[in-house]
């Protein structure tokens, strides 16, 4: 085929094409996140005398925190749906990632020794790594194959970013379940787990939004 | 000369809107630049090698277009689809590519040369198409016949000619990018 048939082709085709709607975008995934853990919550329920727990500054800082990352992260996320988008510049996550390391060497400071890891039982971890990551799984794949129509220019970075605001956001609605108010816990395994939807997501970016 | 950006901005919003002439006159004089890109830089595939890979990029602008955002400047999006893709082709051929941005704002900015590869024919992409998709494809193309016209010869609906047409080339942009 000569290019120039190539052309043919391809102005033959020219039909009507919406444009690209990264608020849409934003909007369902904000969504997909929310009727995921809304599901969740309300099948097991949050836990017991939420409200009151919520004034407690190391409580709320467990739904503050992953849900300050996620609304940092997301925007830069939504950006890289058009061809050469910029990265996440690392001063973005300065902000909660010392507020985070803080609040562990707070905690540690805090908590008398035979506490500290009194928490850090097997089941304890499975429950909080395991629900974090599974409440991710489907939020992630729907962000994923909406942003496909993208045409990102770093793959794995989108997914990437897709996968650290999702479990970020996944994780604030998830400590609204969680009664490990410990942040030496929390910090830890909140974190490991948003590490992993975040490599989840470079994977799955690196297949899903190539073109 | 009129202002590129200007140009081909108008093309392209004309194009979006279904307008095939513009369009047609978009990705001609995108053409012959993409041409010279990919031959400054990859003298390692040859002539034939060189325009599958000015083909794979077309194809890309074509199934990625709906991401210019069209209160944005046209030709940023455009050094960035087409660098993409070179890359990525050239990385697909065993090959690696250093492309500074730099290149394709010289390129871009200066007048296309004419060129002998025009006339050469690729058969990378169309002679992976099934039976059917290939000749609905050649019969636009090298027939030049509306797709109207293919539609009566195959004793099929003009939308279905359409979507046949649309769907080829979908499927010419996923071996494009070796994901089949």
């Amino acid at each position: 085929m000569k290019t120039e048939d190539l052309i043919s082709i391809l102005a033959a085709d020219a039909t009507p094409d919406a444009p690209l709607r990264p608020g849409q975008i934003a909007a369902a995934s904000v969504l997909a996140v929310v009727v995921v853990v809304g599901l969740f919550l309300s099948l097991i329920g949050v836990r017991p005398a939420l409200a009151q727990a919520l004034l407690r500054p190391e409580v709320a800082a467990k739904a503050i925190l992953p849900l300050l990352t996620c609304v940092l992260v997301a925007p830069v996320a939504l950006r890289q749906l058009r061809p050469g988008a910029a990265g996440l510049p690392a001063a973005r996550l300065l902000v909660p990632l010392s507020l985070a390391v803080g609040l562990w060497l707070w905690a540690f400071m805090a908590v008398p020794a035979p506490l500290r890891f009194a928490e850090w039982m097997p089941s304890a971890v499975v429950e909080c790594l395991g629900l974090i990551l599974l409440l991710s799984l489907v939020p992630l794949w729907l962000v994923l194959r909406m942003m496909g129509r993208g045409a990102s220019t770093a793959p794995a970075r989108a997914g990437a970013l897709a996968g650290l605001a999702v479990g970020c956001g996944v994780a604030a609605g998830y400590s609204l379940f969680c009664t490990k108010d410990n942040p030496i816990f929390y910090v830890t395994f909140y974190g490991a787990a948003i590490g992993l939807v975040t490599g989840l997501g470079a994977i799955a970016g690196r297949r899903v939004l190539r073109w | 000369m009129m202002d590129r950006e200007a140009e081909w901005s108008a093309l392209l919003r004309a194009a979006m809107e279904g307008d095939g002439r513009a369009y047609a006159r978009f990705l001609g004089l995108v053409t012959p630049v993409l041409r010279g890109i990919v031959r400054a830089r990859g003298r390692d595939l040859g002539a034939a090698g060189q325009e599958d890979v000015v083909q794979e990029v077309l194809i890309a602008l074509h199934t990625k277009r709906h991401t210019w955002d069209q209160t944005a400047p046209l030709l940023p999006w455009l050094y960035a689809v087409a660098r993409h893709k070179v890359v990525d082709a050239f990385r697909r051929r065993g090959g690696s590519v250093h492309l500074p941005i730099d290149d394709f704002v010289d390129v871009l900015e200066a007048e296309a040369e004419p060129d002998a590869l025009a006339a050469r024919d690729s058969a990378a992409l169309i002679g992976q198409l099934d039976a059917r998709s290939a000749a609905i494809v050649r019969a636009v193309s090298l027939e030049g016949q509306s797709t109207a016209e293919v539609g009566a010869r195959l004793s099929m609906s003009e939308g279905a000619v359409r979507v046949a047409l649309h769907r080829a080339i979908q499927r010419m942009a996923r071996l494009a990018k070796g994901a089949e």
